[in-house]
């Protein structure tokens, strides 16, 4: 797949409908109006453009459909986030990309699959989760542990549990404390991600794990991943840089003297835990 | 290797012939007395001994602010009709030289970058020698790097003057009524032993993840970003879009960023990947003696001395190399 170029002109965009998730993040549908400008993986990113405000690297949330719509996880963190949570159904944005590796699928083939979403992390891990759940009889199993901060914040919950009941998904939610106004949903374990692992025993080389969160759920997951069996060449971890290119020009994404946005942004565990910084 | 000879009094003739290409510029002294490549008016506006500029000729190729894409309500995001003036850039030192061809590395790559080709194939490189001081280190300033079109070389009563492309060979035809022709011996290199260190260091990738000086720079520093601007290889670049009071239209435009600036290691959501200055500092070390992406092993220094020369503190970087052993020329 070839990227394309730095000062590439973004592809228009319609918001073609928009579903608040919660308070502070919502579920944008983008209408392409030109082609796609190429088909994506799950864990590859797009350069997102709101006109005045600039652009944002985001990894969609779904896979790449016939009708040139993609799902975009946005949540409000800055400024460009903060325009779009406040546009309407209609407005033209702009796309470039995509832009990196992606996650490596033909290696997850017949082998048992974890996937470890932390907060926000959802939205690529759930365009992976779609894309395994599409070609589910090339993986020997598919299990997803996802944590949000309260039940307040969980993101996709109704869905991701109609998913499960297929039986093709083993799902394992859990939240870092519950709230008053939640007790009622005993749905889900209260504790931090990594305490969904404990215990859990895994086949090393028949095994992998993709880890998409925040970036102190890195440091703490990977030992109890070790731990469970999985190898460092089997552990992918989607790492969060600032890129503002997407072509290894800006330098802003580098990680140790590799690129985030070129070389990642998905890196093999056992190929960056060397790299000081990279978690 | 043949050479010509151009006599100091016909200097004027050649800067004038030079001028039919394109916006003569060259070093020059400002009003407030700082030492720049800016338009040259006369032949006595040159500087023809200057060490350095404070700024090197980057700021030709990659403008500190270039629009990359306009946006308009009815047209959407489109290309600006930017067009780069023809410049005949004098007087650029070996050191220069050779930041300029890294730079082309890194733009004119596998993706070659649209603006810096623009500016890049608007620009014709006429290299002068120069004599290195205590700041400088660089293997080439007795060799022709290759990158220039034209090259002068000082010598007693004028200079040699050498063509390094066929585009600076098509502009010096014609002079030959200012030229004499000479048979000189090419000059055996002279291998710096501080830049013999830097390869050393880059094709081996040591970080002296031990040495005392990381704490020691990291306290001194003013994060003021200086040592940056003025490195005739840094080019790290921010990319912002700014709305119009029109309320219509924008302009996306990329500008020199800076990795010494706490901001350049920031994402979404105020988590830092480079908080503090040691963390900067070591960015800086790794990109700029290391080398990234597919420039890794190789360093992008080429001991201008510029950063040695502005930093108000005095940090020098390559202490890291020389500790236990000076190896400052």
């Amino acid at each position: 797949m070839h990227a394309p170029e730095f000062d590439s002109v973004p592809v228009p965009a319609r918001i073609q409908s928009i579903r608040q998730l919660t308070a502070d993040t919502s579920l944008f549908r983008l209408k392409v109006e030109e082609k796609l400008p190429s088909t994506f993986l799950p864990g590859q990113f797009i350069q997102l453009s709101v006109p005045a405000g600039g652009e944002i690297p985001i990894s969609p949330a779904d896979v790449p459909s016939d009708d040139g719509t993609m799902e975009l996880c946005i949540r409000r963190f800055g400024h460009v986030t903060s325009l779009l949570l406040r546009a309407k159904e209609g407005d033209r944005l702009g796309i470039r990309g995509p832009f990196g590796n992606g996650f490596p699928v033909d290696a997850m083939s017949g082998k048992d699959v974890l996937l470890l979403a932390g907060g926000l992390g959802i939205a690529p891990l759930r365009s992976l989760l779609f894309h395994l759940l599409r070609h589910r009889s090339d993986v020997r199993s598919l299990t997803l542990m996802y944590g949000a901060r309260e039940p307040a914040v969980m993101l996709f919950k109704t869905e991701l549990l109609d998913l499960a009941t297929t039986g093709s998904l083993r799902l394992l939610l859990t939240v870092d404390f519950l709230t008053e106004t939640c007790q009622t949903e005993p749905t889900c374990n209260v504790g931090l991600l990594p305490t969904l692992l404990k215990g859990v025993q895994l086949e090393p080389g028949n095994s992998c794990a993709a880890v998409c969160g925040p970036p102190a759920l890195y440091r703490c997951t990977i030992d109890e991943l070790l731990l469970a069996g999985v190898a460092e060449g089997d552990i992918y971890l989607s790492l969060e840089r600032r890129m503002k290119c997407g072509v290894g020009l800006c330098c802003h994404c580098a990680v140790g003297q590799l690129f985030c946005c070129c070389n990642g942004p998905v890196f093999r565990y056992g190929d960056i835990k060397d790299i000081p910084g990279a978690l | 290797m043949v050479r010509h000879f151009l006599a100091d009094n016909s200097l004027g003739q050649l800067l004038d012939w030079l001028s039919r290409f394109g916006a003569l510029h060259g070093p020059i002294r400002t009003a407030e007395g700082v030492e720049v490549f800016g338009p040259v008016q006369a032949e006595d506006d040159l500087l023809l001994t200057c060490r350095r500029t404070l700024i090197p000729p980057k700021k030709y190729l990659l403008p500190p602010r270039q629009v990359i894409l306009n946006y308009t309500a009815a047209d959407g995001y489109t290309l600006p009709d930017e067009t780069a003036p023809q410049v005949i850039l004098f007087g650029v030192h070996p050191c220069d030289l050779q930041g300029i061809a890294y730079l082309d590395r890194v733009f004119l790559g596998d993706r070659p970058d649209r603006l810096y080709r623009r500016h890049r194939d608007a620009i014709t490189l006429v290299g002068l020698s120069c004599e290195p001081d205590e700041f400088c280190f660089c293997t080439s300033h007795e060799n022709i790097p290759r990158n220039a079109d034209l090259f002068l070389q000082h010598v007693e009563h004028g200079f040699l003057v050498s063509t390094g492309t066929s585009k600076g060979e098509g502009m010096i035809a014609g002079l030959e009524p200012l030229l004499s022709d000479l048979n000189i011996a090419p000059q055996p290199l002279s291998e710096n032993r501080m830049m013999t260190r830097l390869r050393e260091v880059a094709k081996n990738g040591e970080t002296f993840p031990d040495s005392p000086l990381w704490e020691h720079f990291a306290t001194r520093c003013l994060s003021c970003g200086a040592c940056s601007v003025c490195c005739p290889t840094c080019y790290c670049f921010d990319v912002l879009e700014n709305g119009a009071l029109d309320g219509t239209t924008a302009e996306r435009f990329r500008e020199w960023d800076n990795c010494l600036f706490r901001a350049h290691g920031e994402v979404a959501g105020g988590t830092n990947f480079r908080p503090d200055r040691r963390e900067r500092f070591h960015y800086r070390y790794l990109h700029k003696y290391l080398g990234f992406g597919a420039l890794a092993g190789e360093p992008a220094c080429v001991g201008c001395g510029r950063c040695r020369v502005v930093c108000p503190v005095g940090i020098d970087l390559t202490e890291l190399f020389t500790e236990g052993g000076d190896a400052r020329p």
